[in-house]
């Protein structure tokens, strides 16, 4: 198994998938990093952020930028996540190439856990550096430490493995094509009902959080960054309540792209059980098949 | 002992049965060669022989275990048809990860990749990637892959397909070789010539069933023609010999008959002597796999209707 998982993560290296996902991520935090520079230069510095209203208000503006920041890089994550796996059986029967290996002394589950975690060694390396990126050019511009910074950098990295069991899943039974519209889906529909949660809490309408709780329990990939934001955004200080009034909420100020309704422990837990539960059934279904 | 067994071995995808109740024994040391035409069936067999297709009924065994055990597998190797290497290695990589994943550990496997680069006649090539190989490179380069982890029992489907003639020469040549080594080769090909020169035992399959099984000498056997030249052949015993020969043809001094076995040529030569006969030529006609395996074919599309 490992044996393949290093093979997987080679092929990634090899093909340059992680040279062009790189390339491509270089250039969005060229683009990030200048808008940043340009909007956070004229703001007082974060470094103590509850010291002032201004300095309050500059905190505020840093963290929500970070944050959309990070609400651009998941999709990027997830992007990846998919395109990396969308063939990795159906598109290797498609072109032949997993006829020789899957006749050499490896089981089944051997051979897709490998591929798996040699795929996930990728995206975790990946998603990794791209937070960091994102958090250290929010420090440079404005000085601003992201709070909890490593629990949100493992919130930030287990949102495309949960991407990469719903296509590893796929692509036992789906052609490349089928299951890459299938999770990019899937993807969509867990956005837009993370969407319709966080504004259903805004405006204090139960169904619409409720809609938002339903698709995340069919794909938590969008539960993962709301509790990601909860995560940082939450460990803001509050105002001091002279001259940085008490009742601000920070949450507030994202909107959408907030965390009003955040994720519970639970939801946290529901997603690690779904990534085995699904890579389980992914063995299940590749085990059953034939190539 | 048989290394590899099928018993009424079944495939139905759907309403298709592409293979039925097929069943084989092929002994170790042996050559044993699948015939069939497109879409008879061959590769599913194999491909159910390899434990890639599970079967719809009906069971295997190769080595001595069922095609999905491990412990069968690191005994097996298998060229499949219409496939590809990973590109993005190079060809002495790859077959040292391939031999790694057949058990080898590192240098053992590396030396084991040299060796099979050169049997297969890459032995210059192995530095260069996959994906720059010419087609029939890459054939070779798969029997390599199949033969790196030195299986007892090796599968090939269509070995020869993307190669010149020179080229099939050489896996003729490391076919024989394997034999040599004692290890049982089980060749899927529709080239007959092929396939006469170096099997041992043949199996014909038509529309998923073996229509014909044997020694390549035993299924070679039975009608065959011989043309005889010869002088003072009287028409009473004309009209006799086409009693017994409805076949019988006579131009000239040329008379052809079929006979039902090759062995009934000196029993006519003797009966055509005794009759008053000259013979300057006898010359008894070849029966190839081809025409067996077209009779066997056409006998079979005739009676599906």
């Amino acid at each position: 198994m490992w044996l393949m998982a290093l093979f997987t993560f080679r092929e990634a290296w090899r093909k340059k998938v992680a040279f062009i996902a790189g390339a491509l991520t270089l250039a969005f935090l060229i683009l990030y990093g200048t808008g940043l520079h340009f909007i956070t230069r004229d703001m007082v510095n974060t470094a103590n952020p509850a010291a002032t209203a201004a300095s309050y208000f500059a905190m505020m503006q840093t963290v929500t930028l970070f944050v959309l920041g990070i609400y651009l890089a998941s999709f990027l994550a997830a992007g990846l996540a998919v395109l990396a796996a969308v063939g990795s059986v159906a598109g290797e029967i498609e072109n032949g190439t997993l006829y020789t290996l899957a006749v050499r002394p490896l089981s089944r589950r051997d051979l897709l856990l490998g591929k798996f975690l040699g795929l996930a060694a990728m995206l975790v390396t990946y998603a990794a550096l791209f937070f960091l990126a994102l958090a250290g050019l929010v420090y440079w511009q404005t000085g601003l430490v992201i709070p909890g910074l490593v629990p949100a950098l493992g919130l930030f990295i287990l949102e495309p493995l949960v991407l990469l069991a719903v296509t590893m899943l796929g692509t036992t039974r789906l052609s490349t094509l089928g299951n890459g519209v299938l999770a990019f889906a899937l993807y969509a529909l867990a956005v837009v009902g993370g969407m319709i949660e966080q504004i259903g809490a805004l405006v204090e309408s139960t169904a619409a959080i409720y809609t938002g709780v339903v698709t995340s329990l069919i794909l938590p990939a969008d539960a993962v960054y709301r509790r990601l934001v909860a995560t940082v955004v939450d460990r803001l200080p509050v105002g001091n309540g002279q001259d940085i009034p008490r009742f601000i909420n920070p949450q507030s100020m994202l909107g959408p792209f907030g965390s009003q309704s955040t994720p519970s422990d639970w939801m946290l837990l529901y997603t690690l059980v779904y990534i085995v539960v699904l890579l389980a059934a992914a063995i299940y279904s590749f085990k059953r098949r034939d190539i | 002992m048989a290394l590899i067994e099928a018993r009424n071995l079944t495939k139905i995808y759907g309403r298709q049965v592409a293979c039925r109740e097929i069943c084989l024994s092929v002994e170790e040391g042996q050559i044993f060669g699948l015939l069939g035409p497109n879409g008879a069936g061959k590769s599913t067999l194999v491909k159910m022989l390899v434990g890639l297709v599970y079967p719809t009924a009906g069971e295997a065994k190769v080595a001595g275990y069922t095609p999905q055990d491990i412990r069968g597998r690191r005994r097996v190797g298998f060229l499949p048809e219409n496939f590809r290497l990973h590109g993005w290695m190079k060809g002495e990589e790859l077959l040292t990860f391939h031999a790694r994943l057949a058990g080898l550990e590192g240098r053992a496997a590396s030396r084991r990749a040299h060796e099979v680069l050169e049997l297969v006649g890459l032995s210059g090539e192995g530095r260069k990637l996959v994906a720059n190989y010419s087609k029939g490179m890459q054939q070779r380069l798969g029997l390599a892959a199949a033969l790196v982890g030195d299986p007892r029992v090796v599968f090939l489907d269509e070995p020869t397909s993307a190669l010149d003639p020179l080229g099939r020469r050489q896996v003729r040549e490391i076919l024989l070789t394997l034999k040599e080594a004692g290890k049982t080769v089980f060749l899927n090909s529709h080239l007959l010539s092929e396939v006469e020169q170096v099997c041992d035992q043949v199996a014909i399959i038509n529309r998923g069933t073996v229509v014909a099984a044997g020694h390549l000498a035993e299924l070679q056997s039975g009608p065959a023609t011989v043309a005889i030249r010869l002088a003072g052949l009287t028409g009473e015993l004309v009209a006799e010999l086409r009693r017994l020969y409805p076949e019988l043809q006579l131009e000239g001094d040329r008379l052809t008959l079929t006979l039902g076995d090759r062995e009934e040529i000196a029993d006519l030569v003797a009966r055509l002597v005794a009759g008053g006969c000259r013979i300057y030529e006898v010359r008894p006609g070849h029966n190839s796999l081809e025409d067996v395996f077209v009779h066997l074919v056409r006998e079979g599309e005739q009676a599906c209707g």
